[in-house]
């Protein structure tokens, strides 16, 4: 197709910005400004529609392929295509975008236009490593991201803003820049950034060892993995609903797909070398911020430090290295990516509401917002794993695929499972049973608009858990591809 | 005979020297003016006939690109500054048409430095430059901390000069010669005499532990002359640097490339850690600065990888991104006046979209940050230092630049998160302005499509 695609997917949400920055601020209302950053991301959605349609299932490799020469001299190109793998996640960010624009036109009052800005720049960069296939420009986006939500969180968060969105831009770029060593290194190796390419070039045991730990530092931090995750907590409590959903919705799981894409085909000695190490780090996850969770008084925190824990099944999934594992991996990522945004959004329609976080502040909830309690229950089923859910297809495959690895791993992720079901109904309970309390009261159940995006994501999650072939037909021939 | 014919940049500008000398003294405006017409003409005449000066002499090829790239630079550079001079000394009382004589002697001196075959030339050249930047420095007469700056670089530059005269007379002493291109048999009396030479030149550029002045200096100048510090005489220095290593292989001299490595280690991780606890705006701009002269020695030390390209890509980028920062600084005043601290800069996000989203785009690119073009500088810099095998500064490198990234981060909070203290009076001088915005779109389009900056690089070079 001679259509650029991808590139209009990267250029439309960046055009849409740099023409809202030029209109005069002051003249403009708010509520225009959103609705034109709507327009725009809507339209990105549809435009992104496209590429499931014309994708053509039954061949391997990249497709909608551009390429561009970027540094002739460094053999850097701009070369962009997408993959089974990357598909799903391009539709997942450009459906979450608009949601979080949809949910911030009342809780934003001020600044709106830098607001609109920074998310439309975030789309095209997250895009934009979504769909690139040379190392740099992969590099280039991925840090990219940094910069719009370095401003989202330290602009519209909370009080403690600045130490978390500090927190996070350090730690990101703390692990990133040892990928960019790695990725130098591979370069000047290789002589290409290609990443089909380096897939097929063997490097000496010893340096792939090393040139994994490398990536590993920057997509752990990412996703995030067990020691290198007390930046998400924070991140998550300060930052602003929509920069919340955005998080976990989306920027978690350019750690999981940087895995998928890069560490899995480059290195693969490595990864077998280093799968002890990552099962444990995972099984600490899931055990450890289960437990973490249930004694957390902040429900951001709370559904924060459960990303943490799916994540963990992820990284599992992932590393055991059979296609079932990295179908359930992606899968639960998907599902992690829509679950966790609508518990977020949950989280903020409460937030806008009464202003508190804290748990002890709710009581019997569902006596003065049903509609809110049964939204409520939908995503908190599906986050702990129901069948007939999205949540539950992926938990299921990875704990399937664990069998074949070890028992003990199936059993700390078996007890994974337990626990988030525990701390998710524990949050159920204590927000939405119990006595109505006198200060809640008055609380107005979900507008319309509410209605609309949170039906939105529960029709998904009921259509991924119900009809899960539709998104594994998808993936299973690129991911097939990458397994060693 | 001497060929006249090679000093041609030189002499025109000893001659723009004479005539605002001459014509100063009945109307400044217009020398000043002269002045940027003489420079855009030097650049038109070093753009059009610049490799032809050289033919006659021996110079490779490779050194006359060199030679012509730099003078390109610094002339386009002084256009630039001279532009940018007048309203702010205008508002210390200061604007004198002499300070241009400073400015014309500092670059004459430049230029001699970078073509100088020869180590008393250099001398020099690095003495008539440095003695005009001690004038800049306490050219606020009446302002104490600037008297204060000027003392102490000049007591401290003549120290430094001190060592490189005696590096001189070493190296003259056990090889009978000032070139710089005849020193094959080394023995140890010169690799002394070389390594005070390299002592001098690191005190110049800044490079730590050489460092000391620097903070003081930069904070205590009028910020018209610290903006030139920064960038145009610190870049002659670096370019002169870089051919010592070149012509005098230091790379295969075992002592002096230690010097050269521990230098640039200790001046990436000093310039990060003084930089942390900063509170005004110069002093972290002159720690930054030695940091970013630690890239620059790497990209010096690496410089096989392409040829001269990784280090001029990132002193292009390093002094467009310079002088942008500081025509913003430049432009902002406070009520009772110069504006110096960071914290003043609180809020400017309210009162000025351009400024601070122009500072945005300078402190992301010099942190290295994607989309900006400092992020290729850094990248290309990283990538000849490890394909050189310097796998260890590297890593200390890219280790400084994220802790490097906190204090522009630091910067950019105060300007987008904090809510205004006190009141920012905006200079409005319309050529500041138009250099800042002008240098935040170069930095970004410079990473969307360099190759109008590689290919200038490149012609050079080959």
């Amino acid at each position: 197709m001679s259509f650029p695609i991808l590139s209009m997917l990267i250029l439309t949400p960046i055009i849409g910005a740099l023409t809202l920055s030029i209109s005069s601020s002051t003249q403009l209302k708010n509520k225009t400004i959103f609705l034109s950053g709507l327009w725009i991301t809507t339209g990105e959605f549809l435009l992104s529609l496209l590429l499931p349609i014309f994708y053509d299932k039954s061949k391997n490799g990249y497709q909608f392929i551009e390429f561009h020469t970027w540094f002739d001299k460094f053999d850097i190109n701009y070369y962009v295509g997408v993959d089974g793998v990357s598909i799903p996640l391009i539709l997942l960010t450009t459906f979450l975008v608009p949601i979080c624009l949809l949910c911030s036109i009342n809780s934003i009052q001020n600044r709106a236009k830098e607001f609109v800005i920074y998310f439309l720049l975030l789309e095209s960069f997250i895009i934009g490593v979504f769909v690139s296939i040379d190392i740099v420009i992969f590099y280039v986006f991925f840090e990219a991201v940094l910069i719009p939500m370095f401003l989202i969180i330290g602009i519209w968060g909370g009080e403690n803003r600045l130490y978390a969105t500090f927190k996070f831009f350090l730690y990101t770029l703390a692990g990133s820049v040892l990928m960019l060593l790695a990725i130098i290194y591979i370069i000047s190796k290789v002589k290409s950034g290609n990443i089909e390419l380096i897939s097929d070039f063997t490097f000496d045991q010893q340096i792939e060892l090393v040139l994994f730990l490398c990536f590993f530092a920057s997509f752990a931090v990412k996703v995030p993995m067990f020691p290198f995750h007390t930046w998400l907590p924070d991140a998550h409590v300060q930052a602003p609903t929509s920069g919340s959903v955005i998080l976990a919705g989306v920027l978690l799981k350019l750690g999981a797909y940087g895995f998928i894409r890069l560490s899995l085909p480059f290195f693969e000695y490595a990864s077998i070398y280093f799968q002890p190490m990552i099962f444990a780090l995972s099984c600490v996850a899931i055990v450890y911020t289960s437990i973490v969770a249930l004694r957390q008084l902040d429900m951001k925190k709370m559904i924060a430090y459960s990303s943490v824990a799916h994540m963990g099944f992820v990284t599992i999934g992932i590393f055991t290295l059979t296609q079932d594992g990295i179908n359930g991996a992606y899968f639960q990522m998907i599902s992690h990516g829509i679950v966790s945004a609508a518990l977020f959004l949950i989280v903020g329609v409460v937030y806008e509401r009464h202003h508190t976080r804290m748990i002890s502040d709710y009581s019997g909830v569902t006596n003065v917002m049903p509609k809110y309690s049964f939204f409520f229950m939908v995503f908190m089923l599906s986050s702990v794993g129901l069948p007939g859910t999205s949540g539950f297809v992926g938990e299921f495959l990875v704990i399937m695929s664990t069998i074949s690895v070890s028992v003990y791993l199936t059993f700390f992720t078996a007890i994974g499972v337990i626990l988030g079901a525990s701390y998710m109904l524990l949050l159920y309970k204590n927000i939405n049973f119990g006595d109505l309390k006198s200060d809640i009261k008055q609380l107005a159940d979900l507008t319309n608009i509410e209605i609309f995006y949170f039906s939105c994501l529960a029709f998904l999650t009921m259509l991924l858990g119900i009809y899960p072939k539709l998104l594994f037909e998808m993936i299973n021939k690129s991911i097939s591809l990458s397994i060693i | 005979m001497i060929n006249l014919f090679q000093f041609i940049p030189e002499i025109f500008i000893l001659s723009l020297i004479l005539i605002t000398l001459c014509f100063g003294l009945f109307n400044k405006d217009r020398a000043i003016s002269l002045n940027t017409l003489g420079f855009i003409l030097l650049s038109i005449l070093l753009l059009n006939y610049g490799k032809d000066f050289y033919s006659s002499t021996q110079i490779t090829l490779n050194t006359i690109n060199l030679f012509v790239l730099s003078k390109i630079i610094l002339s386009i550079g002084s256009i630039l500054f001279i532009l940018l001079l007048k309203r702010p000394l205008k508002n210390e009382n200061l604007y004198r048409y002499e300070y241009v004589l400073f400015l014309l002697f500092a670059i004459l001196g430049s230029f001699v430095l970078i073509s100088s075959n020869n180590f008393l030339t250099a001398f020099i050249g690095l003495e008539l430059q440095s003695l005009s930047l001690y004038l800049m420095a306490a050219f606020n007469t009446k302002n104490l901390s600037s008297n204060e700056a000027g003392i102490k670089y000049f007591s401290l530059g003549a120290l430094s000069s001190g060592f490189l005269l005696f590096g001189i007379s070493m190296i003259y002493y056990d090889t009978g010669s000032f070139n710089i291109q005849n020193l094959d048999n080394f023995t140890a009396i010169s690799e002394i005499g070389l390594s005070l030479v390299l002592i001098s030149l690191f005190f110049k550029v800044s490079a730590a532990p050489f460092h000391i002045w620097t903070p003081d200096v930069y904070e205590g100048s009028p910020t018209i002359s610290t903006l030139f510090f920064a960038t145009l005489p610190k870049f002659a220095s670096l370019i002169f640097l870089f051919r010592v290593y070149q012509e005098l292989n230091i790379s295969d001299i075992k002592s002096l490339n230690y010097i050269f490595q521990m230098v640039c280690a200790i001046s990436l991780l000093v310039g990060v850690y003084g930089a942390i606890t900063q509170k005004v705006i110069k002093r972290l701009l002159a720690f930054s600065s030695i940091n970013h002269i630690g890239f620059m020695l790497l990209g010096i030390m690496s410089y096989q990888f392409m040829s001269e390209g990784t280090l001029f890509f990132y002193l292009i980028i390093y002094l467009i991104t310079t002088f942008g920062i500081f025509a913003v600084l430049l432009n902002l005043r406070t009520v009772d006046g110069e504006f110096t601290k960071i914290s003043q800069l609180k809020g400017l996000r309210f009162t000025s979209n351009s400024k601070s989203i122009s500072m945005l785009v300078f402190f992301f690119s010099l942190a290295g940050i994607p989309p900006f073009a400092g992020f290729f500088a850094k990248f290309f810099i990283l990538s000849a230092s490890i394909n050189d095998g310097f796998i260890l500064l590297s890593i200390i490198a890219v280790l400084s630049s994220v802790i490097a990234a906190f204090y522009y981060l630091t910067i950019i909070k105060n300007m987008f998160f904090n809510k205004s203290e006190i009141e920012l009076l905006d200079d409005n001088n319309k050529t500041g302005k138009v250099m800042f915005i002008s240098s935040g779109i170069i930095i970004t389009l410079f990473f969307i499509y360099p190759d109008p900056l590689i290919n200038l690089v490149d012609n050079l070079f080959k």
